[in-house]
């Protein structure tokens, strides 16, 4: 009990700060003090202060405002990646838990073939074969985590399938998709939602990290894990272009974090200590 | 691989360019008057592993950094890419067919077997023959060898080829010993112990971790070095990290430092930067054969649209000139009464109108997802939105680059080329009419181009050559299969206690008479 | 125990089909061709196509899969296009750096996570508890990259305690190796002792909660000996079970730390190897992550079964 109150004290930091975020993200264009865009050959690299509070990257641009702009990329990108992941996951999920025999033998495997597949040579890979850009990499970390959700989704139907309500409504004559409709997916929804809203931080760190190999966004736009690329090389001279998004990037996964563990105590009863 | 110049950088290059002295671009330490001194290792970081150590099979320019050590060309280059004395004495050309070269006596391979005429030719047998010869282009113009006597070849040319000699100052010139060559076969790829007749001997290659070696104890040439024991080259493929061992003394010298760093580099006391001009010529092929760029117009409102003087100064921090076609100023072809195109707005418009375009035109530039080609991407990008030209970046990694290059499936692409020290390296084969895959990704094919190239290859009267790449890069400038932006700087890194570098324009780091403090 | 085992050796076989089968469909898939990156600068289409044919790069993509599937279970795994040699020695000289780097980021987490995950277990909602949780929640959502690039800044570049790049063999230069390793284990190491901590801490916490927990309490014993006697060897096995399953990913998925490092280790390979389109060895290494992925879940299942019987009947 105790120690849920002590979560409880954390959830409403996580949920500030993700309110925050989408806040930002929505608001960009007004918010950001400076076009992000715009270049300044003249003032490159310029220390943060009064007219750049987060300085200058190297073709002169307003690190705050790329930063504002790039909540957008990286909240879009996590959220996509996972929506990708739960839909193709729970579909995936169902269609094994309820079939049964071969199909569910081959999708399952087919799950464990993406699992134990290097995720980041999946990116690399889905990355030039559909052409550069952030479709590549957000389809490619939707893929990495699609057998998580089916995993799950399965595991689910084949429970929910045993109990009495289910098998009295397939007594009654009701065709199996709508079975599934009715009774099976939404008695499924809490654990994927425990599981998306988890997974939400974790994609958006992936993302980052595809983006710190120089794989995703394509410039001029930038995503958090972009303009630490770019600002890697100025670590020595000028560590505020990598700082700035490199703090905006943790806190917001951190206050992710916060809130997919109050969700799942919210709604998992096991982890109800 | 690219580099900026500062004004002070330009005016050394144009120095090495007009053949002023050239004590100013030594390090201040290292032409120190200290007599050098013999021992020690020199710790040397690369951005890539090697590929091979047969010279005759490589197609990476990272080998050629090793080769330069252990193997020997018939001819080398000097400071200002004038042709000296390598591994033949002298050479005479009878008539434009033909090349007598005069070989060095009482050379032998680190395997203790003699060089001469018989293995010269043997050398070029094995480079016009062996089934994996990446050098069979590079020697297509030789058609037979002769051995005149135990120290003399002929080359018989199939056509005059001005550009000979000094394509045998690198692999297509370094000599391996034959029975090396026959006993060890494919291994050679991997191990060449006793293979060349360089200052240094090839003691190991331990892949991804290092390639070893030391001094060859019996080098012919008595003058001066080879002062080090050893020479240990590493892979550091993160130019972050391997400036940064450098700083810490993990290592004595980088390959390149990267324009960004330079500045800093430069105020470290740690640390000694050599600005070597290079042969590159950084630019952008348009593609002919396809909309936007198929209509000449709207290629010369993009030339127009960009500002190379605000490209070197912001994204290359002026560690390189602006191009002003494809010869750098290293060269003794270089025109210097040819300025690079300027930015001229009206003139944009204009030819926007003509080309059908006056409110603009969107396109896609394709360029490799490196740092400093995503910069001068964006920049571009800025430059040409201020025209109304809209340009959207493909990022791509090299493999995609090249297919894309190749197939000509771009509208313009990002090209970055590393030079030969003969300007015919840098011209023919971009702009000669070619069917098929080659490096004319362009496309362009214009008789008047296709003619004077030709010519630049029987002439061999250097003044004269120099008028015609003159002539060509006017040309250029008009009909641009490519956008010049570009000619980078390659500066070089060493500790301190390096002593004896002496930089050569093709970027080759020759140790024989580097020594250590 | 036995028969288990083997039907789950059975079940890898259609998983590793359908690995290679993506890999080698993806790759080919991908613009970019072995002979033009390896010649980028060469004009001569004739050897470029000597070199396609030699390779047998020319032929239609089903024999070239069903030629390399034959090698394969020949037990040949074919050869590097870039420098010609056998992948099986590419893969095996990467080997021994990730795993000595896998091994010390294990052991890095260890030393953390073992006396942070058993005092936040033992002073369960204290402020002590709170602070490890939090550490841990930290640990998880620092992104490797960034830790990277920060442990470079601080202890290579402003302090310079530690070499910062290459790697050093410990089996052969011992302290200098141990000292090339450092960084890139703490890199890894951190994000996985924020795992084992909570894994750790949950385990002892059950395992506290139990009447054999309990009727040691009773005998007097102290509760530290308490811990040592009777929580641990329990609360071990999920421990054990999180850094198995960690094995796998610390080989051949540390891309990022190896980059960064300059180690020449496994992750770096593969991703080399996909730049320069050298289809068998991008094959191979994968095939062989993907078997050693597979291998580490089975042992680690059988370990659990081993350790605790109950989990068999399942």
């Amino acid at each position: 009990m105790l120690r849920r109150a002590a979560r409880a004290r954390l959830a409403p930091f996580g949920a500030g700060v993700v309110l925050l975020a989408v806040l930002v993200a929505l608001t960009a264009p007004l918010l950001a003090p400076y076009d992000p865009l715009a270049q300044n050959l003249g003032n490159t690299l310029a220390r943060p202060g009064r007219a750049h509070l987060l300085g200058t990257d190297n073709v002169g641009r307003d690190v705050l405002s790329r930063v504002i702009w790039g909540t957008r990329v990286s909240l879009v990108a996590g959220l996509v990646a996972v929506a990708i992941a739960v839909v193709a996951g729970s579909l995936l999920g169902v269609v094994a838990g309820y079939c049964g025999g071969r199909v569910d033998g081959l999708v399952m495997r087919l799950m464990d073939a993406v699992l134990s597949f290097p995720p980041l040579v999946l990116a690399l890979a889905l990355g030039a074969v559909l052409g550069a850009g952030l479709t590549g990499v957000l389809v490619a970390l939707g893929v990495v985590y699609t057998p998580t959700f089916a995993r799950l989704m399965r595991g689910q139907v084949l429970t929910i399938n045993a109990r009495d309500y289910v098998e009295a409504a397939r007594a009654l004559g009701a065709p199996g998709w709508r079975v599934a409709w009715r009774h099976v997916v939404p008695n499924a929804a809490n654990p994927i939602i425990v599981q998306a809203s988890l997974s939400v931080a974790f994609a958006i760190l992936a993302e980052a990290s595809l983006s710190f190999l120089g794989l995703g966004i394509q410039p001029p736009q930038a995503s958090w894990g972009s303009m630490i690329n770019a600002g890697r090389g100025y670590l020595q001279q000028a560590p505020w272009i990598v700082f700035g998004p490199g703090a905006a990037l943790f806190v917001t996964v951190v206050g992710l974090n916060f809130v997919g563990d109050a969700v799942r105590d919210a709604l998992d009863p096991r982890t109800r200590a | 691989m690219a580099s900026d110049v500062s004004r002070r950088d330009f005016l050394l290059m144009c120095a090495v360019a007009s053949g002023a002295p050239l004590a100013g671009l030594d390090p201040g330490p290292a032409v120190a008057a200290d007599a050098p001194k013999k021992g020690g290792t020199l710790r040397v970081a690369f951005y890539i592993e090697a590929a091979t150590m047969d010279p005759h099979l490589s197609g990476s320019k990272i080998d050629r950094q090793v080769y330069h050590n252990i193997y020997e060309p018939l001819v080398t280059l000097d400071v200002r890419l004038g042709i000296k004395p390598g591994l033949a004495e002298s050479w005479q050309q009878p008539d434009p067919k033909t090349l007598i070269l005069k070989l060095r006596r009482g050379v032998k391979f680190h395997d203790g077997t003699e060089f001469n005429a018989e293995a010269a030719r043997f050398n070029f047998n094995r480079m016009k023959t062996e089934p994996k010869s990446v050098r069979k282009g590079e020697v297509a113009s030789i058609d037979s060898v002769d051995v005149v006597d135990a120290y003399s070849i002929k080359l018989n040319l199939k056509r005059p080829d001005a550009a000979l000699l000094a394509t045998l100052t690198d692999r297509a010139g370094m000599m391996v010993s034959p029975k090396v060559a026959q006993e060890r076969g494919a291994e050679l790829e991997r191990n060449a112990k006793g293979a060349g007749t360089g200052p240094f001997e090839f003691v190991e290659w331990v892949k991804d971790d290092h390639i070893l070696i030391k001094r060859n104890e019996s080098y012919w040439n008595r003058q001066g070095g080879p002062y080090l024991d050893r020479v240990r080259y590493r892979p550091i493929p993160d130019d972050t990290v391997k400036l940064q061992s450098l700083q810490t003394g993990e290592i004595d010298v980088m390959d390149y430092v990267q324009p960004r760093d330079v500045a800093a580099v430069k105020a470290d006391r740690n640390v000694v930067v050599v600005d070597v001009p290079s042969l590159a010529d950084f630019a952008y092929q348009l593609n002919h054969a396809r909309p936007p760029f198929n209509t000449k117009a709207l290629r010369q409102a993009v030339a127009y649209a960009l500002d190379l003087e605000q490209i070197v100064k912001g994204v290359w921090l002026n560690v390189g000139v602006p191009a002003n076609g494809p010869i750098p100023p290293t060269s003794w072809a270089y025109d210097r009464s040819i300025p690079p195109i300027r930015r001229d707005l009206a003139k944009s418009k204009a030819r926007l109108a003509e080309g059908g375009q006056p409110n603009g035109f969107a396109f896609t530039m394709t360029t490799n997802n490196i740092p400093i080609n995503v910069q001068e991407a964006e920049v571009i990008q800025a430059q040409l939105r201020e025209a109304g030209i809209t340009m959207k970046i493909k990022l791509v990694d090299s493999a995609t680059l090249i297919s894309d290059g190749n197939n000509k499936n771009f509208e313009m692409i990002s090209y970055q080329w590393s030079g030969r020290p003969d300007p015919d390296g840098n011209t023919y084969q971009f702009y000669k009419t070619t069917q098929g895959t080659s490096l004319n990704w362009s496309g362009i094919s214009n008789p008047q181009i296709d003619a004077l190239l030709d010519r630049t290859r029987e002439v061999a009267n250097q003044a004269e050559r120099k008028k015609l790449f003159s002539d060509l890069t006017k040309i250029l400038q008009d009909e641009l299969p490519m956008v010049f932006i570009v000619h980078p700087i390659e500066p070089k890194a060493f500790s301190p206690k390096v002593r004896g570098y002496e930089p050569i324009p093709d970027g080759m780091m020759r140790f024989k008479d580097v020594w250590l403090q | 125990m036995g028969r288990l085992v083997l039907r789950r050796l059975g079940a890898t076989v259609p998983v590793l089909l359908l690995v290679t089968a993506g890999v080698f469909a993806l790759l080919h898939l991908t613009p970019g061709d072995p002979i033009d990156v390896m010649m980028a600068e060469s004009v001569d289409a004739e050897v470029k196509e000597n070199l396609r044919r030699e390779l047998g790069l020319d032929r239609p993509l089903y024999v070239q899969y069903a030629a390399w599937m034959g090698r394969l279970l020949r037990g040949d795994l074919g050869r590097s296009i870039r420098n010609g040699e056998p992948v099986v020695e590419s893969v095996s000289r990467r080997l021994r750096p990730s795993l000595e780097l896998a091994l010390l980021a294990m052991t890095v987490s260890l030393v953390i996570a073992f006396p942070v995950g058993i005092v936040c277990a033992v002073r369960r909602n204290t402020p002590i508890d709170r602070a490890g949780a939090t550490f841990a929640v930290f640990g998880i959502c620092m992104p490797n990259f960034l830790l990277a690039l920060l442990l470079i800044f601080f202890f290579g570049v402003t302090l310079r305690w530690l070499p910062i790049s290459g790697y050093t063999d410990p089996l052969e230069e011992g302290w200098n190796g141990l000292r090339s390793l450092v960084l890139p284990a703490v890199t890894l190491g951190l994000a996985l002792a924020a795992v084992v901590t909570r894994t750790l801490r949950s385990s002892v916490l059950e395992a506290l909660a139990e009447d054999y927990v309990r009727t040691a309490r009773a005998k007097g014993l102290s509760e530290w000996r308490v811990i040592q006697a009777h929580v641990l060897k329990n609360a071990l096995i999920p421990v054990v079970t999180v850094l198995g399953l960690q094995l796998g990913t610390l080989i051949g998925g540390a891309v990022i730390t190896e980059y960064v490092f300059a180690l020449p280790g496994v992750g770096r390979l593969v991703v080399d190897a996909v730049f320069a389109r050298d289809y068998p060895l991008v094959q191979g290494v994968v095939l062989l992550i993907a078997v050693g992925f597979i291998l580490s879940n089975l042992i680690v299942d059988v370990l659990y079964g081993w350790i605790d019987p109950r989990i068999r009947s399942r």
